[in-house]
């Protein structure tokens, strides 16, 4: 399988001189729903912001075969679209269809294009209604579907998502569940809710002070109590279910 | 957190919300320089000035009271600014209004005129924001020629105002929880400035994260939107009217009523 991201060695201090990740090494291949796992302040954003060039530590990352550096920085944002935690941060511009159409107008794509995959991105997370709303107007649940369509208009290859279910109700996780689930990309997905983690993920990586502990399939390594209980993880309920 | 926001009534559909954005401004700015340049003993050329932006409000279904709230929520300046007229001017004079005439002093003629335009014009403004969605309005300044950075700063104040209030409140709310005593005034004073600060951080914090999300979509410092501005017949035919309703008062009614 081709690998859709490829971490060596890469390392970061803040500026402040803390290590923020330390020796990660990691191979996501082409399709996977990886979930990226470990407890507050373990590296996960950190490591989210690495793969989309905004942190520049030492060691190598490669974004689906090209090695992130200024000259190759433009395609990669094209390729890897990266959502952030707060929706608010994400959702800048005064109307939604303006938000969702921003990427595809900077990849120079033409008008009616534009307005084609806006209208498909807003279709996929359940918004084509609201396309005229201005981001303020909208619900928390459609806030985080809204920041995902931002980034689908860009039909990038792979999706960075950080925390995307937090702040979220029952019925607007599970729908978001069922939306990630659907998309074909390469997803990444950062969380410390385990049964959100368990829900969408083939693959995890559990990360602790800046370190890889352990990357396996999801279900193996968060039934792995011992080790979740160690990181100040938990072991989801569907597992823990499961396996009664 | 719910936010009493001015262009509510921006997003429904009359035949006034699907005027051209440029065409109202321009209508707008020139019917504010017409009403602010009037003179101080024009109490009813202003009444039939009204006329104009009331009867758009009308026609658009923009409900009055909500129009009458907006005027009276930013009213405190200019009721200080117009009631302080009495005060200094008390010279004496006669004014007269149809049959009636009464005697009063210049201050409070001011104070009236000060009152009258500020209404006429705040109507005017609140027909504009009202039937115009903030969108438009600053793709028709950035067409009008308005500079690039200030149009972009003006979106991101009208996206990110209501944020920055909710964390406002949200500070204030916890600072309420834990107040159980009365504190001296300079101690208040060190933990409204502890507050002031933290807000600042978190707007810096914030515009950090905005800035990653911009690049992330391959912004490159221009500016890139889909604009949808188009002047049809209907906005020419608005144009006209509107220059020979504020001429017509202005080179007409005017001596009449003066």
């Amino acid at each position: 399988m081709p690998k859709a991201i490829e971490i060596e060695s890469f390392s970061y201090k803040y500026p402040d001189g803390t290590t923020a990740l330390s020796d990660i090494t990691l191979s996501v291949e082409a399709g996977a729903r990886l979930a990226l796992i470990g407890p507050n302040g373990a590296g996960k954003s950190t490591l989210l912001l690495a793969m989309a060039g905004f942190v520049k530590g030492t060691g190598k990352v490669l974004i689906d075969g090209l090695e992130i550096n200024k000259e190759n920085l433009k395609k990669i944002r094209t390729r890897l679209g990266c959502c952030l935690e707060n929706p608010d941060d994400q959702l800048f511009m005064p109307t939604l269809f303006d938000d969702v159409a921003f990427g595809p107008l900077n990849m120079g794509l033409e008008a009616e294009q534009v307005k084609q995959r806006v209208a498909e991105a807003l279709q996929t997370v359940g918004l084509a209604e609201l396309g005229d709303k201005a981001p303020h107007h909208l619900s928390a649940g459609q806030k985080r579907a809204a920041a995902i369509a931002t980034i689908l208009s860009m039909a990038p290859k792979i999706i960075t998502l950080d925390e995307p279910d937090g702040s979220l109700d029952p019925r607007n996780r599970n729908n978001l569940v069922k939306l990630l689930k659907d998309l074909p990309q390469t997803l990444i997905i950062a969380t410390c809710n385990m049964n959100f983690a368990a829900a969408i993920a083939n693959r995890a990586a559990l990360l602790d002070k800046g370190r890889i502990i352990a990357h396996d399939d999801a279900r193996e390594l968060m039934s792995n109590s011992e080790l979740m209980t160690e990181h100040g993880l938990e072991v989801p309920h569907t597992i823990w279910q499961g396996d009664m | 957190m719910h936010h009493a926001h001015i262009d509510k009534f921006a997003y429904q559909d009359s035949l006034v919300h699907r005027l051209d954005s440029r065409v109202k401004f321009i209508v707008v700015l020139v019917f504010t320089a017409l009403v602010i340049s009037l003179p101080r003993t024009s109490v009813s050329i202003l009444a039939c000035y009204a006329v104009g932006p009331f009867a758009i409000l009308v026609l658009a279904g923009i409900p009055l009271r909500f129009v009458f709230k907006h005027i009276l929520l930013v009213s405190p300046f200019v009721l200080i600014l117009a009631l302080s007229c009495p005060l200094y001017d008390k010279t004496p004079v006669s004014v007269a209004f149809g049959p009636f005439l009464w005697n009063t002093s210049v201050g409070w003629m001011r104070c009236f005129t000060i009152l009258g335009k500020f209404t006429v014009t705040m109507l005017a403004l609140i027909a504009l924001v009202s039937t115009t969605r903030f969108n438009d309005l600053l793709t028709g300044l950035q067409r009008l020629g308005l500079p690039r950075l200030l149009v972009i700063q003006l979106g991101f104040l009208y996206r990110y105002i209501f944020v920055l209030i909710d964390r406002a409140h949200r500070i204030l709310r916890a600072r309420a929880g834990r107040r159980l005593r009365r504190l001296k005034f300079r101690a208040e004073l060190k933990i409204a400035a502890s507050m002031l600060g933290s807000l600042f951080i978190r707007s810096i914090d914030a515009a950090e994260h905005i800035n990653i999300a911009m690049q992330a979509r391959g912004f490159d410092g221009n500016w890139r939107t889909l604009s949808k501005l188009q002047i049809r017949r209907c906005d020419l035919f608005f144009l006209l009217a509107a220059v020979v309703f504020m001429l017509g008062i202005y080179f007409f009614l005017k001596p009449i009523l003066l």
